[in-house]
């Protein structure tokens, strides 16, 4: 018997002392450091219960949720739709191409084993040429995570100053924010292989591009697959989003309908977004499990010949509806455009008046983030429980009657929690700022509570998976024990649940972190909108400043969310009370 | 008789396979009697004990609990049922994360208000507590109140599973492999503190059990499951050397052990 974990051993006088204190000092002190966050954001947010629920909100979210139906499935729309759908998909297998042009080399010249460090580098001994590689292969690391902490909507609208409005700048957002991501991506699968193999090439004598080419690469294909399905996954996603500031595809035909007031066509475009989400799992699921299988076998040189030209005559279309255009390309001011843009950027305005305001838009921001996840947390916890199928569905095996009417009810509780909470989770939260505007007007509640709505939507999943996949043999003993359902919950499930629900909410607190920076480029308040509002003014020096200050909290962020969520993981629970 | 299983089968499904774990089992018991279950592992006294508890319905047959059958329940009496029964699991079942105060408290669940149970998380009620705190006493764990379960060792750990089975004051014992995971000096105490509780409470015990042994120590009736069905069903003073060859003989694999003294044989330490 270990006396460590005994905690009352020095303190036990009397048996009656009950549980520890309700109030412990650290917990007071976690408390105290909440509710001032959340009056500081509450502020910060422009948080306004009163017209939130005022009538002219409800008469506008009337208005707004009337208007959605019927959905516009006219044939002229539907043209709309579906070509804006097809320029969607069009622009991410444009940029994802591009992307893997650009993100491969970048990726190989990242890697810390091939250049670096370890045992291939340490064998060669040093000299000038492997010092400069190595610096080298250093900055093209500090580039990726550059570009990768900052978000593709930037990208985007930077781009669509460049070029203007329409896919082209969407695909090349999109080009940029994932050659960031694919290169520090492949860096990191180059850099996990297997050294062994290619100590064995080395001891051979082949060179550093003959071991890369016949042992790290063979090593590396599968992950390096699989990750570039996924992106291609995410790329939709985002391609679909990047519209909203102009850059083309569904997200503009969105934004363009909500400006015209056409919420039926709003339903539409938002109706096949989801379609083409749906398409894409589906498609990425099927092109895994036939690569997951291994092509059966070689096949016949005329149909390889018809594959590959097939392959490549719908690369080239993609490219073309992803905005390359032989007209855009031959015009000859799209550079000149480009450079003066560059050229103004920087340097950087560093003056003491405009890092003043800068000061009180990030507390905005961290404000909308906060309150947003706050929101969140309130909505899926809600939806959560009747979206659980172990609390709410009826254990067929469990003895005693079951009434009809109950059983159907459950089901439909549990039917109608899961769709509310997938409707919440597909619809992006720059679509939901959208929509909030319409209910409360511009500005960073309206993000506080688009953010809060998709986060719900989020985290009500994950939520309803961790108390899926609880330990079940201690619940299944309170059930035996007589306990009821919401009983078992509260002293079986959320015991043993609560360091998972912790972590994946202190995880979306951090992506909230770095959505909430861009909710202004769409009307969301906080940094976002200044950097629209400069952009529209012109003051790219401006734009410049806020680029680095996003870069700077989205490392600052990831940095202290990696240490807050180690802590809340380690930290132990030893009672309910406190 | 409080209980009366008649005829019982229970078939698992699993998409095609089907796994007969009892076959039409017939068991009677009296309030306030001790009974050992023994049986190979799989012989389909887990399922037995799960009938009993209600946590599974029978495929066929008839299951009935104080005179009521349990397959006319509605749920609301199910875990009125489950009040008065208590469960005591080889892999003792409790929250980890929660103090063994808190397991403890947790067995009156079945007694507890929904308000109440939400109260008693910020603070619990000073009835509950003491209440708790002697059943923790009787196990002899009072010391070791606030430490996680999770912290304490498996003997620790059953003792706290015990203790909520004061908590909760069943008239009825369930015992299903209780000591198969502790080694045979922890499980004599174990079983001898399962077998005081019952006796002074006035409550009905069953128990399942591997140690042989221990079984013809501490209980005057001796029910051998084999097959899903019942082989015998004895007083402890007749149970002899071959009818236990007979209940533990693999009816798949020949024989490989030589008939044995009681005392020694691998049968008595078959701790899994």
């Amino acid at each position: 018997m270990s006396e460590a974990t005994d905690r009352s051993s020095t303190a036990s006088d009397s048996l009656l002392d009950g549980p520890l204190p309700l109030v412990t000092p650290r917990g007071l002190l976690w408390t105290l450091a909440f509710l001032a966050t959340l009056a500081i954001s509450w502020r910060g947010a422009d948080v306004d219960l009163r017209s939130m629920f005022s009538a002219r909100t409800a008469a506008d979210t009337g208005r707004f949720l009337t208007g959605l139906f019927p959905p516009d499935f006219s044939p002229s729309f539907l043209r709309v739709a579906g070509f804006a759908a097809l320029q969607t998909i069009a622009t991410a297998i444009a940029a994802t191409v591009l992307s893997l042009v650009a993100g491969l080399p970048l990726g190989i010249l990242a890697s810390a084993r091939l250049w670096r460090r370890g045992i291939l580098v340490e064998a060669e001994g040093r000299s000038a040429g492997t010092l400069l590689i190595a610096s080298l292969s250093r900055s093209a690391r500090a580039v990726l995570g550059f570009v990768r902490a900052v978000p593709d909507i930037l990208w985007a609208i930077l781009f669509v100053t460049i070029v203007g409005l329409g896919p082209l700048a969407g695909t090349l957002a999109l080009a940029v924010a994932y050659t960031g991501l694919i290169g520090q991506v492949y860096a990191d699968v180059f850099d996990a292989v297997d050294q062994q193999p290619l100590e064995a090439l080395q001891s051979t004598g082949a060179t550093r591009l003959q071991i890369f080419l016949r042992g790290v690469w063979p090593q590396s294909v599968p992950a390096l697959t699989a990750y570039t399905i996924y992106s291609f996954e995410c790329a939709v996603r985002a391609a679909s989003v990047l519209g909203l500031v102009g850059a083309g595809g569904i997200g503009y035909e969105i934004g363009i309908s909500m400006r015209l007031f056409e919420y039926g066509q709003v339903l539409t475009l938002i109706l096949v977004f989801i379609g083409l989400q749906l398409l894409m799992d589906v498609t990425s699921r099927r092109l895994r499990g036939w690569l997951n299988s291994g092509a059966p076998q070689a096949p016949s040189p005329s149909r390889r010949f018809f594959r590959s030209s097939g392959v490549a005559i719908a690369a080239a279309a993609s490219f073309y509806f992803a905005g390359f255009t032989p007209e855009v390309l031959e015009q000859r001011h799209v550079l000149q455009h480009a450079t003066r843009f560059l050229v103004a950027m920087v340097p950087p305005d560093f003056s003491r008046a405009f890092l003043d305001t800068l000061g009180y838009l990030t507390l905005q921001t961290f404000a909308i983030s906060f309150i947003g996840t706050i929101i969140g947390v309130a909505i899926g916890s809600t939806l959560a429980v009747p979206a659980t199928a172990s609390l709410v569905r009826q254990d067929p095996e469990s003895a005693g009657r079951h009434g009809f009417a109950t059983r159907v009810g459950n089901a439909l509780v549990f039917w109608s929690a899961r769709l509310a909470l997938n409707v919440m989770r597909a619809i992006p939260e720059l679509v939901w700022v959208l929509i909030c505007i319409v209910a409360i007007g511009i500005g960073p509640f309206a993000g506080a509570i688009a953010i809060g709505v998709h986060t719900g939507g989020v985290l009500g999943k994950l939520y309803a998976e961790v108390m899926e996949e609880v330990p079940r043999a201690p619940l299944e003993a309170l059930y035996a024990l007589g306990a009821r359902p919401l009983q078992v919950l509260l002293r079986g499930t959320w015991p043993q649940a609560r360091p998972m629900l912790l972590n994946y909410t202190m995880l979306r607190w951090e992506a909230n972190l770095r959505v909430s920076t861009l909710l202004g480029l769409v009307g969301g308040g906080g940094l976002g909108q200044a950097i629209y509002n400069n952009i529209q003014l012109g003051f790219y020096e401006r734009v410049t400043t806020m680029i680095l200050l996003i870069y700077g909290l989205v490392i600052a962020g990831d940095w202290f969310g990696d240490r807050l969520r180690g802590r809340t993981l380690r930290q132990q629970t030893p009672v309910l009370h406190n | 008789m409080i209980y009366a299983l008649d005829s019982v089968t229970k078939v698992y499904r699993q998409g095609r396979a089907e796994t007969r774990a009892l076959n039409a089992l017939s068991l009677r018991v009296a309030p306030g009697e001790h009974v050992a279950l023994l049986g190979r592992s799989g012989a389909g006294k887990s399922t037995l004990f799960r009938l009993l508890n209600a946590t599974v319905r029978p495929t066929a047959g008839t299951v009935v609990f104080d005179g009521r059958d349990v397959s006319t329940m509605s749920g609301a009496e199910i875990r009125a049922m489950r009040r008065r029964i208590g469960t005591v699991y080889q892999q003792h079942n409790l929250v980890p994360t929660l103090s063994a105060l808190d397991n403890t408290l947790s067995g009156a669940l079945g007694r507890w208000s929904l308000t109440h149970t939400l109260r008693g998380m910020v603070r619990p009620f000073k009835d509950d507590l003491a209440q708790a705190l002697r059943a923790l006493e009787s196990v002899g764990l009072a010391d070791k109140r606030h430490a996680r379960v999770a912290d304490l060792s498996g003997g620790q750990q059953q003792r706290v599973a015990i203790a909520r089975v004061l908590m909760q004051d069943p008239q009825v014992i369930l015992a299903d492999e209780a000591v198969a995971s502790l080694d045979p000096g922890l499980a004599a105490d174990i079983i001898g503190l399962l077998t005081r509780i019952a006796t002074e409470g006035g409550r009905t015990l069953l128990a399942s059990l591997h140690l042989v042994d221990l079984a013809l120590e501490h209980f005057p009736r001796i029910v051998a499951v084999r097959d899903g069905a019942i082989e015998f069903d004895v007083a402890s003073s007749e149970v002899h050397d071959d009818l236990l060859t007979k209940l533990y003989a693999n009816t798949s694999l020949p024989a490989v052990q030589e008939p044995h003294e009681r005392s020694d044989g691998p049968l008595l330490n078959c701790v899994r």
